[in-house]
Formats: structure tokens, sequence, C-alpha cells
């Protein structure tokens, strides 16, 4: 081939591919409203803070950032609403091995952005993130779960604890929890949490019914260490 | 080597700012590197260190850019550029305006308050990442750029010499430009802001970017060993063409997981999976094309000019095919892995191409003949066994992540803190063998020309 011949297949080979691309763009543009919930004016104020504190200088958000802190994608989705409030206007406070800065996020603020992650929580993404594996094993397989087991993980208390490495950073491990704590402080801490540790940004779960709180107590008590029952 | 036209020296205003933002670049990536093990390390934090470690890189690269394609439009066109002054005027005004940015970012990282809305947009930081500039800084570098064409396309037309190189050079220029505007408006979802947000990022560095990558590639090798522009041309017109015809559609790799409709999984899994067939075709041109002559005429030149081609490969090319496919990306999205290929890419794709313009065009601005070329040598060695190892310990990190987090279900943080502390500490040693690479990098730019040839023979 000629170089003009090869020159005119550059250019219209490229504008070939770029009118699909196009085609595909606007294909996409027509779909994007009924793969994601409404967008409230709440939402909007929430993108306008994630964009002011330059979030995405650290957190991925659709799996797209910074990748020094983890993704924001689900996490409305995981962790209670109190706990984000709390955690996002004085991180620090909440969890003092947190790296994230107190950057002055108001109350408002900290709503508005809060409606933008579960917004974002609630985007079609194609099954992204997807769930673990090994731990989605864990759970299904193997010996019967215990009741308490059975709340613990329909409460998603994992999402910031962690037991026996499986779990959460942002709250306090619970691996050795029984060995520390006793049924009294337990229930109590359930029911009211911020009366026995201040500052707590742990929920409060007094509305769960009797039965429900003793299985989660037991089960609390049966995390200690080897040998030291 | 002498140039052929005075104004080719404007290039070397170009080259000097892009070399001293490279060692700012590097620095703070340094500061980012021990953030990882330490993040209240530092007054700034991460977040600001690390918009700073990416903007400086994405303009040192434009600047360097800037000042190749002055130096290569006037030298294909036959004749002076059209208007010095106005070249002289677009690189203060582009500095002015790049140091107010960054001057920005850092009152931001001490304020966050300070970030106020004016007029709808952020004052100092737009917090979307690589395009954080604010919008008023936006339309100043969009300025900025249209002075620059309009300077390149008038001294082509005062000759009408439409070589090939520079036809695809200018193309690939106005393409980049036109490709900033889509991250210049803002979008309520999210959704929306990361779609138009990849065809400022994806169409720029895997199609624009990688344009004036074989553009630039052609003109090295008909400067440094003289090949014939028939074929350096041919070539080039291949190698671009099969960029933009797979790098397009390749765009769908970044529409898997972001709320876009599922068959962006077959376009961009298929498609991206083609994009390193043309970078593979720049490493055969460039061994072809050496193997043909004995007459090598810039010898450090060369060597970056065949280095860049193969980095382009390895980092852009090979370490990117590697998590591209949808099935495998749904598990390494948003990891470590990604970081480690966008070092690879960005240092062998256009760091090396940078390197090497300079080196190439640096001795006939200076009007030597010969220079010492051992400084260039051990800075090369310096950077790219640094990197590779920086690359390979991010890698390692990114799979480690890959098994624990999104395989097993260990916590992000839990991974990052324990699990991969070693990687970032091994990350950080290696970017201060980087940052001597640099050093000697630096100084060599100073020096060239200025010294005997000799001097450390």
């Amino acid at each position: 081939m000629s170089n003009k011949a090869v020159k005119n297949l550059f250019i219209y080979g490229s504008l070939f591919f770029f009118v699909i691309f196009l085609a595909l763009t606007f294909d996409t543009m027509g779909k994007l409203d009924k793969r994601a919930p409404e967008i409230t004016e709440d939402v909007n104020a929430g993108k306008m803070a994630w964009h002011k504190y330059d979030c995405i200088g650290c957190h991925t958000i659709f799996g797209n950032g910074s990748y020094f802190a983890p993704d924001m994608t689900k996490t409305a989705e995981k962790k209670p609403k109190e706990y984000l409030k709390k955690f996002l206007m004085d991180p620090k406070a909440v969890n003092p091995q947190a790296s994230m800065p107190k950057l002055g996020i108001s109350s408002e603020e900290a709503d508005k952005l809060i409606a933008f992650l579960e917004w974002t929580s609630k985007v079609d993404t194609n099954g992204w993130p997807p769930k673990p594996i090994l731990a989605t094993a864990a759970g299904v397989g193997g010996k019967e779960l215990t009741a308490g087991q059975k709340t613990y993980q329909s409460l998603g208390c994992s999402a910031c604890h962690m037991i026996n490495g499986i779990g959460g950073t942002t709250a306090p491990e619970l691996t050795y929890v029984g060995g520390k704590r006793d049924r009294a402080w337990l229930t109590g801490h359930f029911k009211n949490p911020s009366a026995y540790v201040p500052n707590s940004a742990m929920p409060a779960y007094g509305n769960l019914k009797e039965k429900e709180l003793n299985d989660l107590t037991d089960y609390m008590l049966t995390l200690k260490q080897e040998g030291k029952k | 080597m002498t140039i052929k036209h005075e104004s080719q020296k404007i290039a070397q205003h170009f080259y000097t700012f892009a070399v001293l933002l490279f060692l700012v670049q590097v620095l703070v990536g340094i500061i980012a590197a021990v953030q990882f093990i330490w993040p209240d390390f530092f007054i700034l934090n991460f977040n600001t260190i690390r918009t700073l470690h990416i903007n400086a890189l994405v303009v040192w690269l434009l600047v360097g850019f800037m000042g190749a394609t002055y130096y290569v439009v006037s030298e294909e066109s036959e004749t002076e550029l059209w208007s010095l002054p106005l070249a002289k005027f677009q690189f203060w005004a582009t500095v002015v305006t790049i140091t107010t940015v960054v001057l920005g970012y850092i009152i931001m990282g001490l304020y966050p308050q300070a970030n106020i809305l004016v007029f709808g947009t952020r004052l100092l930081n737009e917090g979307r990442e690589y395009i954080e500039a604010p919008r008023w800084a936006d339309v100043l570098i969009v300025i900025s750029v249209l002075l620059f064409l309009l300077n390149c396309a008038m001294t082509v037309l005062k000759t009408k010499k439409w070589t090939g190189i520079q036809g695809v050079l200018l193309g690939g220029l106005v393409f980049l430009a036109l490709m900033y505007l889509p991250g210049m408006m803002y979008a309520k979802s999210m959704v929306k802001d990361q779609f138009w947000w990849w065809w400022v990022v994806h169409l720029w560095v895997e199609g624009a970017w990688e344009i004036i990558a074989g553009a630039l590639l052609a003109f090295m090798l008909m400067k440094t060993i003289g090949a014939k522009r028939e074929v350096v041309e041919k070539w080039m017109y291949v190698e671009v063409g099969l960029v933009l015809f797979t790098g397009i559609l390749g765009t769908g790799h970044h529409y898997y997981w972001i709320g876009t409709p599922e068959y962006w999984l077959w376009v961009g899994g298929i498609f991206s999976s083609l994009e390193p067939i043309p970078l593979l075709l720049m490493v055969w041109n460039a061994f072809r094309t050496t193997r043909e002559t004995r007459n090598v005429e810039n010898k450090v030149g060369l060597y970056y000019t065949v280095a860049n081609a193969i980095f382009n490969f390895v980092g852009a090319g090979l370490w990117g095919i590697i998590h591209t496919l949808p099935q495998v990306n749904k598990w390494t999205h948003g990891t470590q892995i990604t970081t480690a290929h966008g070092h690879l890419a960005f240092y062998g794709a256009y760091v090396l191409l940078v390197m090497a313009m300079i080196y190439v065009t640096l001795p006939a601005i200076r009007g030597v003949k010969e220079f010492n070329p051992s400084r260039a040598f051990q800075s090369f060695w310096w950077m790219t066994i640094s990197m590779v190892f920086i690359v390979l310990t991010i890698t390692g990190a990114g799979m480690v992540q890959t098994y624990m987090e999104r395989l097993m279900g260990l916590d992000y943080v839990a991974v990052k803190a324990n699990y991969n502390l070693w990687f970032w500490i091994f990350r950080a040693i290696f970017g201060v063998g980087f940052l001597i690479g640099v050093g000697i990098f630096v100084v060599d730019y100073f020096k060239l020309g200025k010294e005997p040839a000799t001097a450390r023979a």
C-alpha cells in the first residue's frame, strides 16, 4: 500500500470507530437513569461535598480514584448511618486508628454525603464489587451456625467488627471479647452503647427481641482465648 | 548537530519547566509513598500530595510535548515559527497559571474550607482525579493550548509543507485539546460524571497521547539514525491507526462497573485486549529501523527512543492487558494492580518519550556536536531499575489485596496496614532510587553542552 492509502485508512478508519463510540454513548446515556435511583437535591448536595473535600484524593468510588483508602460505592449499605455521620465529622474520635483527618465536615454536609453514598450503593454496577467467595463459602459451608452467629451475620456486625481476622477494622475487634466483658455489660451495651463507651458511634440495638439479644450475648461470651476459659 | 531555525530554541523554555516539575512530581511521590506507611507524615494530607503528584506529571508531560512540537513543526515546515513572542507569552502564561493552581491546592490542603463555591464551581480544587484544576484554570489552559495550536498551524501554513509527521502530531494535539472539554461540565449523576471523565482520561492517554508518541517516534528515528521518511511515516500511520481502532472502543474497559450497561463488558473486553498490538508494532518498528542503519548520529537519543518503545509496550500494553478482561477486572478493579499499571505505563510511554525528545533535540539547541553520555545512561538505569521494582512491589501488593480483600473478604484497612506493609516500605526505598536517577538527569539537563565533551572520560 502507498503511504497515501495507509494515511486514508488511518483517517477514515478512526472516524468509523469514533462514530460507533458516539452511537454507543448516545444509547448508554438513554439507559443510565433507569439503572440508578432518582437524584434528589440531597444526593446532589452530597456529591458537591464529595468534590469539595477532594474525597477522591484518597478513596475510590465505583472503583475509580485514589487507592489509599477504602472504596465508597457500597459503604452506606454496609455501615450504620449513625456511625458514618460521627466518623465523617471526626474520624479519630470514633476510631483512634483511623488515617482520615478531621476535615471540618459539618453535620449538614455529613447528612448530604450519606444521602449521596446511599444513592451510589443502589446503582446497578453489573455486580461489582463481587461478594468475596471464600468468606461467603465459610459462612454457608461446614457446621451449622448458632442462633447468635446467625443474628451477628444478619445484622451485618462484621462490616465494622472483626472476629478471627474476618470483618471490618473501624470498630473494636471482638475475637476475645468474651474474656473481657460479662453478660450484663454486653446486653446493656447492645441496648445503649454510648452509656458504656463514651463517644461510641455504634447504633443502639434496644429494639431487638429479648431472644436475639440473649443469643448475641451468648455468642460474644464464647469468644475467648484458648486455654483461658 | 545544530538547529536550522533560531525559534526552535523556544523548546528549551518548555523543557526546563518540564524537568523542574518532574523533580517536584518525584519528590511529592516519595512523600506519598511514606504516607502509605505512616499516614500522618507531613503537613499536607495524602489527597493533596497525590493531587500534586499526578497533576505535576500530566502538566510536565504536556509542557514537554509543547516544547517538542514547536521544535518539530519549525523543522518540518523548514521555517521560523509564525510568532516567537506569542510562543514566549504562551509559555509564561502557562507557567503562571500552573503555579497559581499549585498554590491553590496547597491552600486547600491546609484549609479545606477555603475550597468555596464561586459561580457554581470550586475555587481551588474541583475534586475530580487528574482534572482537579478549578474551572477558571481550565479556561486559561484551553486558551493557552489554542494559542499554541494557532502558532503551530500558522507556521505550517507559511510554507505549506504538510509532512505526515507534523500532520499526525498536530492532529493528535487537536484531538487532545478537544478531549479536554468533556471534563469541563458538571453532572449531577456520579455515573455520568465518571462516564465523561473517562473521555478525558482514557482518550488522552490511550488515544491522543499515543498518536503524539507515534509521530514523535517517527521523527526521532529520522533524527537519530537517519531513517527514511517514507518508511517511518508508513509505520507511523499503521501504528496510530491501530491505536485509535482499538483505543476508542477500548474506553469500554472503564465502563464495566460504574453503572453503565452490560454490553460494555463485551465492547471493552474485546477492543482493549487488542490495544497492545500497535504498541508492539512500535517496538518492532524501532528495532527493525535501527538494524537497517549503521549510522547512529545520537547514541543517547536512540537509546531513549528504543527504551520508550519497549516500556510503552510493557507498561501500557502488558501491564494493562493482564487485568483488562471483565472476568479478571471484576476482582482487580480499584486495587493496587491499577496503580502498578499506571506507574509503568506513564513511565514507559510518556516519561521516556519526553526524555527521548529532550536528548534528541537538546544537543542541537545547545549547538554541540557531541556530549558526554555517561550521566544520561546512569540516570536511565537508576530510573528504570527503580521503576521496575516499584512496579513489582505494587503489583505484589495488588495481588495480595485482590486475594485477601476481594476473594477472602478481609477488611481493606487490615490488608493495607498489615499484609502489605513491607511492599510499601520497599516501594518507598525504590522511590528514593528513582529520585537519584531523576537528580542525575536534572544535572545532566542543565550541564549538557556546557562542559567539554571529554570532561568525565
